[in-house]
């Protein structure tokens, strides 16, 4: 009506604040893009040369190529690879499911504690728990001899492959349980009610609505975990090697470390392999994951009865899963505190026999001192990096108009589906390609801290996005309307509203970077040590009683930080919700 | 046939008492509606027929046959109770077919397969949704999921069809459509039906008979035009359409009529059929659409229970007129078909018109 009001007003803000914007979205996405999908680059081409990259000459060739898949060894190799992956997705998927199924769907005991119990496998260091599987269970481990010799009942060996995949399936286990249970939680319960009014009884509602309504969750899991078995190097290093079962991951670790004759191009020509497999179940499971979305409806009721009662069943399901959780984390982490309090673990002698503090003083000194030292500090500083890019990231990827940012949530969760060795060999070569700041980063324990963050970003990423969906694109919208820039409005209004989330980001990486371990030891050299190289060798070494001790440090300090972690997020995430 | 008996059902959730004393009996054939705000209990109610929630307390039974009977541990399973069910999210099952979501309660009651399809195409053409038999639900728009729902609902004869916000999900345009066509099939089929909403509207048009439920207690059930005329308590006549409260105290009683003091003197004589406490207190309710304005200097609403009023704002509504007004501190609402002139008005409230809440 009147122009009047407008002459006191401020004035319009500048054009200038728009580039500025664009410059940030755009080196956001540069960098996030570059140090992801970068490394590939070398490693592609370390595969198509004649000798190593660090040798002078060379030509391009399929010659790589042809010898790895001239070599037999190679095909036993996958041929083991398959039927390990395969028994691991079987057993972890149903077993995953079912758990998930009695936390969401029964009236088991004490069912909730349970299903968040069940999560720990995931979270503790998983190189620390193998080790301690092998302590307590492996060949002449403490619980082997105990029953063989002294009560001459057979254990299922686990240095072979069914032996090996039982571990691993232990392990993954939880990302199958966590996706169906969120699934579950997540799926409208009125659909199950509506079967039960039509006349179903409970476990007819199961088997043809239940489960159906799974089978996206299902697939979508057991592609990941068939991902990460394929990429899988501990348990098959640490168990396979000495029984001389080779996997495609031991066999390019072993040809790039322990052969004679390394042959660096021919390990990038199958770790070239292994990351086209993997990127090809990547894109099967996003396929999997939009048909899961049309899956989605509204969410159940709050203070509905069980669908299925399990009458005389609830105790004895419910120790089921207990005996689960002490056999896959109990025992082994057991199992490596006596072992690092004594000379030897035997059941022959006492171990009260047998103590010693030498383990313990070991830690002390030298490359042990030095490795935890690493480590720590990687955990922190990579925490810190990474959730702010990621933060950054997301804010781009779900909050911006910048032109490509559809591409980076599939840039951002890619690191989760790449074997860590293959991030380590990427790293490596990049690194070996990059002048002075790559041969700077190759000799300090930096280059590691970088392949660590990266590795683990999805993590962050994971954390950080659900939190981002649930803030309204409204509060921001009204913040732009007020005239707020893009970055203003990210700062003041997204990032403070995303605190709990980033938060918990920054414990997830702290812990991930912690435990993390295989693409190190691409990339390890004397005095950059890091938790998980040491403690890798070592154990073959022999040294089990420091590394017990080592794992030990690892496990704690894990279950501090995400104690102190959920603490403080829980308070964040109801303080959340009652807004 | 089918009546639905519901007596004294008690449930506590934690601290908080979701139902208390809940008790109604629907007639057969009846479209029985509980309204009330969210939280009010109507959905637990609903849910305890059902079979999905089990109360502290009372008795549900169809009939003859006990569904729930607290007092003798009897609860049979959701599944056994023979109910068609539409819920809030329609919970038409995505993995399935049109034809499968229908196909699925004729085979769990073992149906021979050589009459399951005809039976789901003669209910499907119930719900004029023939075409889509071979469509996945999201392959539906929103009003057609909700046919299939109710489809789904019906094609096992159900003894009672129970509805949870059906309607909630639609536009307002196909609300309206769905409204009367349920209410058609509904009556078609003779269905017993225990309807729930949050939506006035919806109840008043829909309904033979409601109960207005809050804080987990049944307010007051009747008619639609019961509840609307003559509102039991204050909640009921705030909570189904606008009112107008007025308060005062009793001054005279004397051939069926109160005459009503209120703050600042003024009498009011309004109908009662029976004998209030003299000098008590008293509320009254009155509908806006029962006030009659005439202009200051009109003639022919004068002497008893006619109020000189200012007029504060008037909105032109399309159908009608709503004027704020205020009188003596007195604040009313008004709805008049015509406008009428001028910033004061006499206000005449009708002795019959009104209804003591308090």
């Amino acid at each position: 009506m009147t122009t009047t009001a407008y002459d006191t007003a401020p004035p319009a803000r500048r054009s200038r604040n728009l580039p500025t914007a664009g410059a940030l979205q755009w080196l956001t996405w540069a960098v996030v893009t570059g140090l992801i999908v970068g490394p590939f680059i070398p490693l592609l081409y370390a595969s198509f040369r004649d000798r190593p990259l660090y040798e002078a000459g060379g030509v391009l060739t399929a010659e790589p190529y042809r010898q790895l898949f001239a070599d037999s060894k190679f095909w036993h190799a996958a041929l083991n690879t398959l039927e390990y992956a395969g028994l691991t997705t079987v057993m972890a998927v149903t077993a995953g499911a079912a758990t998930a199924i009695l936390v969401a769907r029964t009236d088991m005991p004490a069912r909730r504690s349970l299903g968040r119990l069940i999560l720990l496998p995931l979270l503790l260091p998983s190189l620390g728990v193998v080790l301690g599987w092998i302590v307590v269970w492996g060949p002449g481990g403490y619980l082997t001899n105990l029953f063989d010799q002294r009560l001459h009942i057979g254990t299922l060996p686990i240095d072979t492959i069914p032996g090996m995949a039982l571990i691993e399936a232990a392990r993954l286990l939880p990302v199958a349980f966590m996706t169906c249970e969120a699934s579950l939680s997540r799926a409208d319960s009125s659909l199950e009610d509506a079967a039960r009014s039509a006349g179903a009884r409970p476990l007819k509602v199961l088997r043809s609505v239940t489960i159906p309504m799974l089978r996206p969750a299902l697939l979508n899991s057991g592609t990941l975990i068939f991902t990460l078995a394929i990429a899988s190097l501990g348990i098959p290093l640490l168990l396979g090697t000495a029984r001389n079962i080779q996997f495609v991951s031991t066999y390019l670790y072993l040809q790039w470390t322990n052969a004679a004759n390394p042959d660096p191009a021919t390990v990038s020509a199958g770790a070239m392999l292994l990351l086209v497999v993997a990127t090809l179940l990547l894109l099967l499971r996003n396929r999997l994951l939009g048909a899961e979305a049309r899956y989605v409806s509204v969410a159940g009721r709050a203070g509905r009865t069980a669908l299925l009662s399990l009458r005389g069943w609830r105790w004895p399901l419910a120790g089921a899963v207990l005996l689960y959780l002490i056999f896959s984390t109990l025992i082994p982490v057991l199992g490596l505190a006596l072992m690092s309090f004594v000379v030897v673990l035997t059941p022959l002698v006492a171990p009260w026999h047998l103590l010693t503090w030498d383990h313990w003083r070991t830690l002390g000194q030298g490359e042990f001192l030095r490795a935890i030292e690493h480590s720590a500090l990687l955990a922190l500083v990579g925490g810190i990096a990474t959730t702010a890019v990621v933060v950054l990231a997301t804010l781009v990827a779900h909050r911006s108009r910048f032109a490509l940012r559809r591409t980076l949530p599939f840039v951002m969760l890619y690191p989760r589906a790449i074997p860590g060795l293959i991030i380590g060999i990427g790293f490596f070569w990049t690194y070996l390609l990059t002048g002075g700041a790559g041969s700077w980063l190759r000799g300090s324990i930096w280059g590691i801290a970088l392949a660590f963050s990266i590795r683990n970003l999805p993590f962050a990423y994971v954390v950080m996005y659900p939190t981002m969906a649930r803030i309204g694109e409204e509060l921001d919208r009204a913040g732009r309307s007020v005239g707020a820039s893009w970055w203003t409005t990210s700062r003041r209004i997204v990032l403070p509203l995303l605190r709990p989330a980033i938060f918990a980001s920054f414990i997830l990486m702290f812990v991930e970077i912690l435990n993390d371990y295989d693409p190190a030891l691409f990339l390890v050299k004397p005095g950059s040590e890091v938790i998980g190289t040491t403690m890798l060798s070592s154990f073959i070494q022999g040294m089990v009683g420091p590394v017990a001790a080592l794992a030990m440090v690892q496990v704690a300090v894990t279950v501090v930080v995400l104690a102190i972690g959920a603490r403080v997020f829980k308070i964040g995430v109801t303080g959340g919700h009652d807004a | 046939m089918p009546e639905i008996h519901v007596e004294g059902l008690v449930k506590q959730f934690g601290e908080q008492r979701a139902l208390h004393d809940v008790t109604f009996h629907v007639a057969e054939g009846e479209l029985f509606t509980l309204l009330g705000p969210s939280g009010c209990g109507k959905s637990t109610t609903l849910m305890s027929i059902a079979g999905f929630q089990t109360p502290e307390e009372g008795r549900i039974a169809v009939d003859s046959e006990t569904f729930f009977d607290a007092a003798r541990r009897v609860s049979i399973a959701a599944e056994r109770r023979n109910l068609g069910m539409v819920f809030q999210s329609y919970a038409v099952w995505p993995h399935m077919t049109v034809f499968e979501n229908l196909a699925f309660p004729l085979k769990v009651r073992k149906m021979k397969r050589n009459a399951v399809r005809p039976r789901v195409l003669e209910v499907l053409e119930l719900v004029e949704m023939s075409p889509y038999v071979d469509r996945y639900p999201h392959q539906l728009s929103g009003g057609q999921q909700q046919r299939v729902a109710l489809a789904r609902a019906l094609v096992y004869s159900p003894s009672v069809l129970l509805l949870d916000e059906p309607f909630s999900n639609l536009d307002a345009k196909l609300r309206e459509r769905a409204r009367t066509w349920v209410k058609e099939l509904q009556q078609n089929l003779g269905l017993t039906t225990v309807f729930v909403t949050h939506d006035q509207d919806e109840a008043l048009s829909m309904s033979d008979r409601v109960a207005v439920m809050s804080a987990g207690e049944v307010q007051q059930i009747g008619t639609p035009e019961e509840i609307y005329r003559k509102p039991s308590n204050r909640f009921v006549a705030e909570f189904v359409g606008r009112v107008n409260l007025l308060s005062g105290t009793v001054a005279a009683w004397e051939g069926g009529r109160i005459a009503l003091e209120l703050d600042g003197g003024r009498k009011l004589w309004i109908a009662a059929e029976r004998a209030p406490v003299l000098h008590a207190q008293l509320t009254l309710a009155v509908r806006p659409e029962a006030l009659r304005l005439e202009p200051a200097d009109g003639s022919t609403v004068n002497g008893s229970n006619t109020l000189d009023a200012d007029v504060h704002s008037v909105a032109f509504l399309g159908d009608h007129y709503q004027y704020e007004l205020e009188s003596e501190s007195l604040a009313l609402t008004a709805q008049t078909s015509r406008a009428v002139a001028g910033d004061r008005v006499k206000v005449h409230i009708p002795p019959d018109a009104c209804a003591i809440v308090e």
